[in-house]
């Protein structure tokens, strides 16, 4: 299940500072290793910013349906 | 995040303004202390009557639910009669508007029309425009509209009401359970069945009212349903990070997202929205490996439920892409209908 994969991926990235800086330095290497799909790919290439951060967020407005 | 560009004109004035009159066509069948009311309900933020404001930062087109399913049915026919899919489209409104007066009195939200109508008649407006939702498709039959088709209509009304109110009552009864009881694929359900529930109807009956084949119709009917669970996930993804930003940050929110945020009562209400129950997982977590969690700790799982929460939006926006380009093989979106879904 990619819900999953991306909640875990997120908890090992966030609490993993080796893991943590690897992604920074080398996101496509990291992304291989773990075998993610395309899709999953798309998602976890757009935290890359907030996960290589730590815990800093920087969120745009979005549009708001509901 | 989103794309927050705005159009450079306003895309869906022509749209609007068939969608406005057909709303107030039907609005003068009622009463006028009735009618009152629920024009109010129908000026919100947002809503098809809302009044222009000078100082609106403009997040999306006045009468958006409408305005998708009138879109969605003239990619599909682009000739069709604009009576018969303006009729369809004012029933989404109305039915969208029902829903959100009936979410804040539950969730006792202050919003500017409670505040107005109070609680008692806000629910009297709430089942008007339940009925007017049913009304504005029955009046298809004055249009030479197949009867089995109307009958489809509103058959798929009510079974999407239905499914709404089934998750609202789940989420509902998940206010008084842990957050650790509850699971990442429960909070997606009730995310479905809600917003998801609400924007796949919204597509299938622009579908339907076009007479789109049931490929086509279900492909709408699954991008409707993606998009909604996005969107509901990235609600509750930045409602907890603007929380956790007036909580911990000394620079204060903007005056647009006062308007918007402040009235918000669902983390008041300790709603289990997927950041908060992913957070309690990690806490919980946390807590069977040392000694209780700190404050630094327990705003370190709130931000992970935040990235965690944003990461599944992306995917479902993802997942929503793929369904577009499935309906795009067969012919590219109008640009309005393209910036409406966001995508």
């Amino acid at each position: 299940m990619e819900e999953r994969q991306i909640q875990e991926f997120v908890h090992r990235v966030s609490n993993d500072e080796a893991l943590r800086k690897e992604f920074a330095s080398d996101p496509e290497g990291v992304i291989m290793r773990e075998g993610f799909s395309p899709r999953v790919t798309q998602v976890v290439m757009r935290l890359l910013p907030h996960l290589s951060l730590g815990h800093s967020l920087r969120f745009s407005p979005a549009r708001w349906w509901l | 995040m989103s794309n927050d560009t705005q159009p450079p004109v306003n895309l869906f004035a022509a749209q609007q303004d068939v969608l406005r009159e057909r709303l107030l066509f039907l609005l003068a069948t009622l009463h006028p202390v009735l009618r009152a009311d629920v024009v109010r309900a129908l000026e919100e933020e947002g809503k098809l009557l809302a009044k222009p404001r000078a100082d609106a930062v403009a997040v999306r087109p006045d009468g958006s639910w409408a305005l998708l399913t009138m879109l969605v049915a003239q990619h599909i026919d682009p000739d069709i009669d604009l009576l018969c899919v303006s009729s369809v489209a004012i029933a989404i409104e109305c039915f969208v508007c029902a829903l959100d007066l009936l979410d804040d009195v539950e969730d006792e939200d202050q919003t500017p029309s409670i505040q107005v109508l109070g609680v008692a008649r806000a629910l009297n407006v709430a089942t008007a425009l339940m009925m007017l939702a049913q009304q504005a498709i029955s009046s298809l039959s004055q249009q030479a509209v197949p009867p089995g088709r109307i009958l489809s209509l509103l058959d798929t009304l009510q079974a999407s009401a239905l499914n709404a109110a089934a998750g609202q009552h789940r989420d509902l009864l998940a206010e008084k359970r842990s957050a650790q009881e509850l699971t990442l694929e429960e909070c997606i359900e009730i995310a479905a069945s809600k917003a998801g529930a609400l924007m796949r109807l919204a597509c299938r009956l622009g579908a339907l009212c076009a007479e789109a084949d049931d490929v086509m119709s279900e492909h709408f009917s699954e991008l409707g349903e993606l998009l909604g669970i996005a969107h509901q996930l990235d609600n509750d993804a930045h409602d907890l990070y603007y929380l956790l930003q007036s909580e911990t940050s000394a620079v204060p929110p903007t005056k647009a997202e006062n308007i918007t945020r402040s009235i918000k009562t669902d983390l008041v209400r300790q709603k289990k929205t997927l950041p908060v129950v992913l957070a309690a997982r990690v806490n919980s977590s946390l807590q069977k490996a040392t000694a209780p969690v700190d404050k630094e700790e327990h705003l370190r799982a709130l931000h992970e439920g935040i990235i965690t929460t944003w990461g599944i939006c992306l995917l479902y926006r993802e997942r929503a892409g793929d369904r577009l380009r499935m309906i795009e093989d067969q012919r590219s979106l109008a640009p309005a209908l393209r910036f409406l879904l966001d995508l």
